[in-house]
């Protein structure tokens, strides 16, 4: 049996990584700092798995294999979906801002939230700089582009990328549709009224003579850097193939990770190569961002081995047995840690729990947890719990911050973090209670 | 007399280097442009996700960079407008909190004057009452409030007095910095009882005119409304261009438990008002 004492790097790294940019910022900046902490909090955990775990050296290069694997797919959409900019703007009302979020929450199961968020944000803000009163519209934009709309396919969200890492099939997503249509559908209806709402109260802005202001001409919305789109296909057939057929060709898991990860890294170097430098000075494009992920996440990867493993084994007598419950449980931890560890977490607990009656299922497959009756249900509440709730603080998900960073940088006055939170608590949680109700 | 007047972009704030071209022309005095750089709170720790430092530091560097942008515009636009009407005017940029900034340069000039609706942290709130309120409670010196588009009035001002120390304090601190040159000042009071008003309405004209050489004239008001309500009334009957009193602002708790005369009469004058606390 797992020790506790091996989990607790963990539960310490992911409250750190939620507390040390709030109280002490200038420390955690440099990648030294972050790999420092991460590296003083594995050393317990490689040593125990190393020196004392029958399974150790595997289960650590298990973890190896699959933090490159997940880092070269989010590269690989950040990468790609930097490189496409839309120019031009459109006029925005509340009609056509509430079908540009209905348009990324399509979008976010393709190309990814970040992604998705990346492409979206500025024309938006842009559509919507002659308006004083814009914050609730980013806002929704986090609630449904950067959160909601990436349930849909493993390429959505971290945490469903995760769970396809470790066998979940990927077409397996697809039966979230209705909690996907239900909840982004909803939020469309309540942001559309309360758009409305807003735009018709809102005073006419005036020149100083007192005549009201020209409306400003608009050019016309156009996409460039398309090719990435073909990079972009590229990745999701990657994704698929290898995710649905790979075992027919390849019987090694680290062969077709491997295969995977050529093919992501081509890809991206193929749209950093065909790219026109104007499109990622446009988009800002910048390689930093990724590579705190890849700092953060080597943390993350070693210390959460223990972790997931004493959740599966225990997981029956944690208490926690009920869908509804995994989708609290999951989404409450989701919404203040980052959501991707957080799911791996609960889907660890929910194999300890499905398991039984002769049948044992493993935290390293959790395809057989997809398969299996109690544990469909289970995988489905700690998804959707952990996508969605990601909304409910600017720390749950990671395009949140960037969100709310380049919306400041357009001079839109976002909530504070508590502030935001009271938007996300009197939107978000009475909206997820009818999910559990419906759905749990 | 050197006054500092705090400059931002917003109309309450042109409204008050209105007012103070105005004072500078009619006293002779100079006038300093002080605008402020909040960079402790554009840069403040901020909980970040995963990926999110970098946007972080970018969101920081565009917002100081746009921060001091705007606060060289205003200066230079300060500039200009203080040569066009003739006054000598001087400028400074600080960075700092803005509440701490204005209360420590302010110990260097007799007055400050700013807009009682200017966002001093434009780049990160909405509405900024936190930076008034905080001047309010702890300035040691004289401050004009000039509310967003003054009403046009007569030269005249109202000094509020009720015999307190606080009244004394803000009625000699008018006194002594001679905005009260070639102007009408009446000394008002509200008591229920009309006589005795009118007899500490004319103890505070008797000390004006001991102390200062100032002729001032007795307001005795009586009136069944809110205090406040009564004084903005005669001001409005007495056609008076300004306000003097010695108030104090309450933190917004004990506002909402006691009330506040001094904070009521700032959020409804249509004229500038001269607060000494």
């Amino acid at each position: 049996m797992t020790p506790f004492w091996t989990v607790v790097p963990f539960l310490l790294y992911l409250l750190l990584i939620a507390a040390l940019p709030l109280f002490w910022g200038h420390f955690w900046e440099p990648h030294r700092n972050k790999l420092l902490v991460a590296g003083v909090l594995a050393i317990p955990v490689v040593v125990y798995l190393l020196g004392f775990h029958p399974d150790g050296a595997a289960l650590l290069f298990d973890s190896a294999r699959e933090y490159v694997a997940f880092l070269a797919l989010l590269a690989a959409l950040f990468v790609i979906s930097g490189g496409v900019y839309v120019r031009g703007s459109f006029a925005g009302s509340p009609a056509v801002n509430t079908g540009f979020l209905a348009l990324g929450a399509v979008l976010a199961s393709l190309i990814g939230t970040t992604g998705a968020s990346a492409l979206l944000i500025r024309p938006l803000l842009r559509a919507n700089e002659h308006r004083p009163r814009s914050r609730h519209i980013v806002v929704f934009f986090i609630f449904i582009v950067a959160n909601g709309g990436g349930l849909l396919t493993p390429l959505g969200d971290p945490p469903l990328y995760l769970g396809f890492l470790r066998g979940v099939p990927f077409t397996w997503t697809l039966h979230l549709a209705a909690q996907w249509a239900f909840v982004n559908g909803v939020l469309l209806v309540i942001f559309a009224l309360f758009d409305g709402y807003v735009s018709r109260r809102e005073p006419i802005r005036t020149q100083r003579g007192g005549a009201p202001d020209a409306p400003e001409p608009q050019q016309p919305l156009r996409l460039e850097g398309t090719l990435n789109l073909v990079w972009l296909l590229g990745v999701v057939a990657t994704v698929f193939v290898v995710g649905t057929y790979g075992r027919h060709w390849l019987a090694s898991q680290t062969a077709r990770a491997a295969v995977q990860i050529a093919a992501m890294a081509v890809l991206s170097a193929l749209s950093l190569a065909s790219t026109p430098r104007r499109i990622h000075e446009a988009n800002r494009f910048s390689l930093a961002p990724i590579q705190e992920v890849a700092v953060v996440f080597v943390g993350i990867f070693i210390t959460m081995v223990p972790a997931l493993l004493f959740l599966a084994e225990r997981g029956a007598s944690l208490g926690i047995t009920r869908p509804w419950q995994f989708f609290w449980a999951s989404g409450a931890l989701s919404s203040v840690l980052d959501n991707a560890p957080t799911y791996l977490t609960f889907a660890s607990l929910a194999t300890g729990v499905a398991s039984g009656g002769g049948q044992v299922l493993s935290v390293n497959d959790l395809g057989a947890l997809a398969a299996h009756p109690i544990g469909h249900q289970l995988l489905t509440a700690v998804s959707c719990g952990s996508v969605f709730m990601g909304a409910i603080t600017y720390i749950g998900n990671g395009p949140n911050f960037m969100v709310k960073a380049i919306a400041e940088q357009h001079h839109v006055r976002m909530p504070s973090f508590f502030g935001y939170t009271l938007w996300s608590f009197a939107i978000l949680v009475p909206l997820f209670a009818v999910v559990a109700l419906v759905f749990f | 007399m050197d006054i500092l007047i705090c400059l931002e972009g917003s109309v309450s704030s042109a409204s008050a280097i209105g007012v103070a071209l105005a004072i500078a022309r009619s006293i002779r005095a100079s006038l300093v442009g002080l605008a402020i750089v909040d960079e402790p709170d554009i840069v403040a720790g901020a909980a970040t996700s995963i990926g999110g430092a970098s946007y972080r530091k970018d969101r920081d560097t565009a917002l100081l960079e746009d921060a001091h942008a705007r606060a060289r515009e205003w200066l230079e636009g300060f500039i200009a407008l203080g040569r066009a009407a003739g006054v000598s005017v001087r400028t400074l940029e600080l960075v700092g909190r803005p509440a701490e900034t204005i209360l420590q340069e302010m110990q260097q000039h007799d007055v400050l004057l700013f807009g009682r609706d200017v966002n001093f942290r434009f780049e990160t709130q909405e509405h900024d009452n936190y930076t008034r309120d905080r001047i309010l409670r702890r300035a040691g010196k004289p401050i004009i409030i000039v509310p967003e588009n003054p009403a046009p009035a007569g030269s005249g001002v109202m000094i509020m007095y009720d015999g307190s120390t606080a009244a004394t304090r803000a009625l000699r601190s008018f006194a002594a910095s001679g905005l009260a040159r070639a102007r009408r000042i009446h000394v008002a009071t509200v008591d229920d009882d009309g006589s005795n008003a009118f007899e500490i309405a004319r103890q505070g004209c008797h000390l004006l005119r001991s102390e200062f050489g100032i002729v001032a004239e007795p307001e005795n008001v009586v009136s069944a409304e809110s205090i406040a309500d009564a004084l903005l009334a005669r001001r409005a009957k007495l056609d008076a261009g300004m306000i003097v009193l010695g108030g104090y602002i309450p933190s917004p708790l004990a506002r909402l438990v006691w009330g506040s005369v001094t904070h009521a009469i700032l959020q409804s004058t249509v004229v500038p008002v001269f607060l000494h606390y």
